[in-house]
């Protein structure tokens, strides 16, 4: 394979992953309104466990818990719980209590001490060495080898993702979303109609944070190892990017999000060689072009570049609904009084 | 028990260090009501900026370099809250936005550091001197001179806000801007003021870090960041006076914590205390109304 | 209750009152919001809330309805004790209030604003939304017909895909009045929901609140113009300093000269053509 259509599909790859990612996202924060700034804590507990649980027994000086060599789809589901589980006993602790900029705070300190933990703690998941030689799934099965498994796995990950997809859609255009959107909005008057704010937060930070624990887990199955360097603080913003460049609250627009800013600002750097004698300026330079990118869509098109689309009622004009109930309303017209 | 002692006296050199931040960073929350999660950059473009001024050319005396550091960075938060904050703040209701400007904001500024001064581990130029006893403590003469500046620094905020007139008109804003500016206050110097002092506290705090743990990277600010959000929720979100005591705690039971645990997880129990704090008091030990 | 009940003394629970409060303070840092207020509203009727600038009427109205806690004493609900409840039990149990300031939900189209408003709505459990379509879809039903005929009762129809946001002040208004009743009160509490509308709106939102007492809904509403107070309110609670100062008929309260050299004595001169 000509090594640009294999890059293509390892670009492709990172669309469907970061689609997954920014989905959960979307739903935490496009749709809840809750600013995770700890999300991408919540795709590397995702990583982490699916690495190590479809991983043989740690040897030749690795180590990492789990070690049941689990196979594929096993390790990424019990990856996503995993996540899950952990944005309960977070949800728990901090939702009832604290309004969203003091939620932010504690978010991002979660992430800090998490990332410095795994980085020091050497048993749990390798230290900063993280976890590597993770098996490619079906690789083996297959036959697959490096050229072959590439374009196997972005396939692979399609379906994952349409799958998401669908499961996502459907939530958001239920009850539930719509409820989910009001309590963004404004969770006291949300409160106020009867509304448990806490338990749907609480549901969209989990549903969110199974998604992204399931885009991490594929990222490891796909890279094959996985570190702290792969989940600096940093990336976090880089899908809160993607998720408002595609338009908060849309699914679809998610796409466009995924291709413009994880993929072309950041993959597609790592190919371009670096400066002699400044190594990484280009991936800071990058970074800081996905900042000022940011600001600007948040200044000139705060819906994002694809607006949230209108859920519209479909009920028929004022006219025909009388036409059919065979109602006449005389009394009403009102244009003028408002 | 010495070895307490020790770790009290270290414990207080951490809380300095804390105590400039994390009023820097409630100075400027009790004004503009939200956070700036830039806070940990800027204090990074501080500790560079001294560090360039004290081992370049210029050999500056580390601590003039870390007052012109300082407010260099007290200038630039001025600019960055004229030109990208303010106006975002004004133009959007909604919390969410502005909280992500200061969150990108802190992305480009990182980045901006490492492609400045690169991602190695740097020093200061500061001599080795050896610890001297005091009383049961041990410290260094610069750590002497840290927790110095940090108390002349609390107590000239303490006078400003209680003896002066803008100090006053600053507190006066931060209980109540809509009638604060009714009353005649002139709340855009005070809003820029305030952003000054916070930038400056923002840059002797990043140099007084790289002092203090004997290394500066581009990340480190951003690193330190939880453990001053800790010291501010533990005191009370927006309050100065609470930012000040948080500050002690966190400081002394980080290094406290240190002896009984692996040292290299002493950081995280800032995040401990935090969610403690959360637990029992979620509003602060110095609530204030309004701002809970 | 006919007398006017003068010195704010904490009154005996009527037994046919809607919704009653006993004893309630509430202060922020230093101020005192409501210091000791006692009052009850009678099952049925249109309560009147006035009182001046800052007596506390809308930290009452919060505290009955839950948004906002009390340091001290009761609410209750008919004869249930529901001081403990949050705000969105109380409204599952009919007590939907409005804000002085409207709330609309403004990433929502009008439409949905009502949507989200009802009550019973298996859709809002993903189990359901997964499991028993069916179900979902049929409740959905039910409340795109009720949502249809209240957006039309109250003149917002035209207006139903449009972004909440994007509305006028008065329509937000009637937005904000229309998702109230979508949510099926038996108990409406409006924080001033005349504020700041035309006239001929001050009458169209009066006749909603009276077709809403026609349809057996208690209403207490907190309202400054005296005018609107005597011609739609059977019932009045004064309140002042965070105290009922009295309760009873309008016509009872102009007679009873302490209330108005205290209170009513400033407003009428200034609000009410005589
Ligand atoms: N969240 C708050 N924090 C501090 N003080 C408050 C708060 N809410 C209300 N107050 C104070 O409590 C008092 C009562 O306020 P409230 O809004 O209940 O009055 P009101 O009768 O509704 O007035 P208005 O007629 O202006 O609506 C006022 O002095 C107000 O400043
Ligand atoms: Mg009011």
């Amino acid at each position: 394979m000509s090594p640009l259509v294999y890059y293509l599909f390892t670009l492709a790859f990172f669309v469907f992953a970061y689609c997954i990612l920014g989905w959960g996202l979307n739903l935490q924060f496009g749709h809840g309104g809750i600013l995770n700034f700890a999300y991408i804590g919540f795709v590397a507990i995702g990583a982490y466990v699916t690495g190590a649980l479809s991983l043989g027994k740690p040897s030749g000086g690795q180590s990492y818990i789990f070690g049941f060599s689990l196979p594929f789809p096993v390790g990424l589901i019990l990856g996503g719980l995993a996540a899950c589980v952990f944005a309960l006993l977070v949800s728990v602790l901090t939702f009832r209590r604290l309004r969203t900029d003091y939620l932010a705070m504690v978010l991002i300190s979660l992430s800090l001490v998490l990332y410095d933990f795994i980085n020091n703690f050497v048993p749990l998941f390798g230290g900063a060495d993280g976890l590597t030689n993770v098996p490619e799934p079906f690789a083996d099965a297959l036959g697959l080898d490096t050229n072959t498994f590439v374009p196997f796995f972005a396939g692979v990950s399609l379906l994952v993702a349409l799958l998401m997809w669908w499961v996502m859609s459907r939530i958001t255009n239920s009850p539930f979303g719509r409820t989910l959107r009001a309590s963004r909005d404004d969770d006291e008057a949300t409160a106020a109609l009867g509304k448990n704010v806490f338990k749907f937060r609480l549901i969209s930070m989990l549903i969110g944070s199974f998604y992204a624990g399931v885009g991490g887990g594929l990222i490891v199955e796909f890279a094959g190892a996985f570190n702290t360097s792969a989940w600096l603080p940093g990336e976090t913003f880089l899908i809160f990017a993607a998720v408002i460049v595609g338009g908060v609250g849309n699914n679809k627009g998610m796409i466009l999000g995924a291709l413009i800013v994880p993929v072309l600002f950041t993959q597609l750097p790592k190919f371009i060689p670096d400066i002699p004698g400044h190594p990484g300026l280009i991936l800071n330079i990058a970074a800081m072009a996905i900042g000022v990118l940011l600001m600007l869509v948040l200044w000139f098109r705060p819906q994002g570049v694809i607006p949230e689309k209108k859920r519209l009622s479909k009920l028929p004009p004022l006219s025909e609904r009388h036409r059919s109930t065979g109602a006449i309303s005389a009394q009403l017209t009102t244009e003028e009084t408002l | 028990m010495s070895e307490l002692f020790l770790a009290i006296g270290f414990g207080l050199v951490v809380a300095s260090v804390l105590a400039l931040s994390a009023v820097g960073l409630s100075l400027q929350f009790g004004i503009t009501n939200y956070i700036n999660f830039a806070f940990g950059d800027f204090m990074a473009i501080g500790a560079y900026t001294s560090w360039t001024l004290n081992t370049g050319p210029l050999h500056v005396n580390i601590w003039v370099a870390m007052l012109i550091g300082g407010l260099l960075v007290g200038v630039m938060a001025v600019l960055l809250n004229r030109f990208l904050l303010a106006p975002f703040a004004r133009r959007f209701q909604k919390l969410f936005y502005i909280l992500i400007v200061t969150f990108g904001l802190s992305l480009v500024l990182l980045n901006l550091v490492s492609s400045i001064w690169g991602d190695e581990v740097q020093r200061y130029n500061i001599s080795n001197q050896a610890p001297q006893h005091i009383g049961p403590f041990l410290f260094t003469v610069d750590q002497l001179v840290v927790i110095g500046i940090a108390i002349v620094a609390m107590l000239a905020i303490h006078f400003m806000l209680t003896r002066t007139r803008i100090g006053k008109s600053m507190r006066a804003m931060s209980d109540n801007s809509t009638l604060a500016m009714t009353s005649g206050i002139n709340t855009g110097f005070i809003t820029t003021l305030t952003w000054f002092l916070s930038g400056l506290l923002a840059g002797i705090g990043g140099t007084v870090l790289g002092i203090t743990q004997a290394s500066i990277t581009p990340g480190s600010g951003e690193t330190f960041l939880f453990v001053i959000f800790a010291a501010v929720i533990v005191g009370g979100v927006g309050s100065i006076y609470g930012a000040m005591v948080g500050a002690v705690i966190v400081g002394l039971a980080t290094e406290v914590a240190a002896l009984f645990i692996d040292p290299s997880y002493k950081l995280d129990i800032a995040f401990a205390i935090l969610i403690l704090a959360l637990l029992f008091r979620p509003s602060g030990l110095f609530s204030r109304p309004g701002k809970a | 209750m006919t007398a006017p009940d003068l010195g704010g003394a904490p009154t005996a629970i009527s037994v046919d009152s809607a919704l009653s409060c006993v004893d309630i303070h509430k202060s922020f840092g230093g101020a005192k919001a409501v210091n000791g207020a006692t009052f009850s509203v009678p099952k049925g009727s249109i309560t009147a809330l006035i009182g001046p600038n800052g007596a506390g009427k809308t930290t009452v109205v919060n505290i009955l309805s839950g948004s906002l806690s009390s340091d001290s004493g009761r609410v209750m609900m008919g004869d249930t004790d529901i001081t403990a409840l949050p705000s969105y039990q109380r409204a599952r149990l009919g007590l939907i209030r409005t804000f002085q300031l409207s709330r609309e939900l403004g990433g929502l189209t009008v439409f949905e604003n009502l949507m989200v408003a009802a009550k019973v709505q298996p859709g809002e459990s993903l189990m359901n939304v997964y499991l028993r379509p069916g179900l979902v879809r049929q409740a959905e039903k039910e409340s795109r017909e009720r949502a249809a005929s209240i957006l039309e009762q109250y003149g917002l129809y035209d207006l139903r895909d449009n972004w909440a946001r994007e509305l006028s002040g008065g329509q937000k208004r009637l937005l904000e009045i229309s998702r109230a009743v979508m949510a099926e009160p038996s108990l409406l509490l409006l924080d001033e929901p005349m504020a700041g509308v035309n006239p001929a709106l001050i009458d169209r939102i009066g006749g909603h609140i009276h077709e809403l007492k026609a349809a057996g809904v208690t209403v207490l509403m907190v309202e400054h113009n005296l005018g609107v107070v005597e011609k739609i309110c059977d019932h009045v609670i004064v309140l002042a300093e965070g105290r009922t100062l009295a309760t009873g008929l309008m016509s009872e309260l102009r007679e009873n000269t302490d209330v108005v050299r205290a209170y009513l004595g400033g407003v009428l001169d200034g609000r009410v053509d005589r």
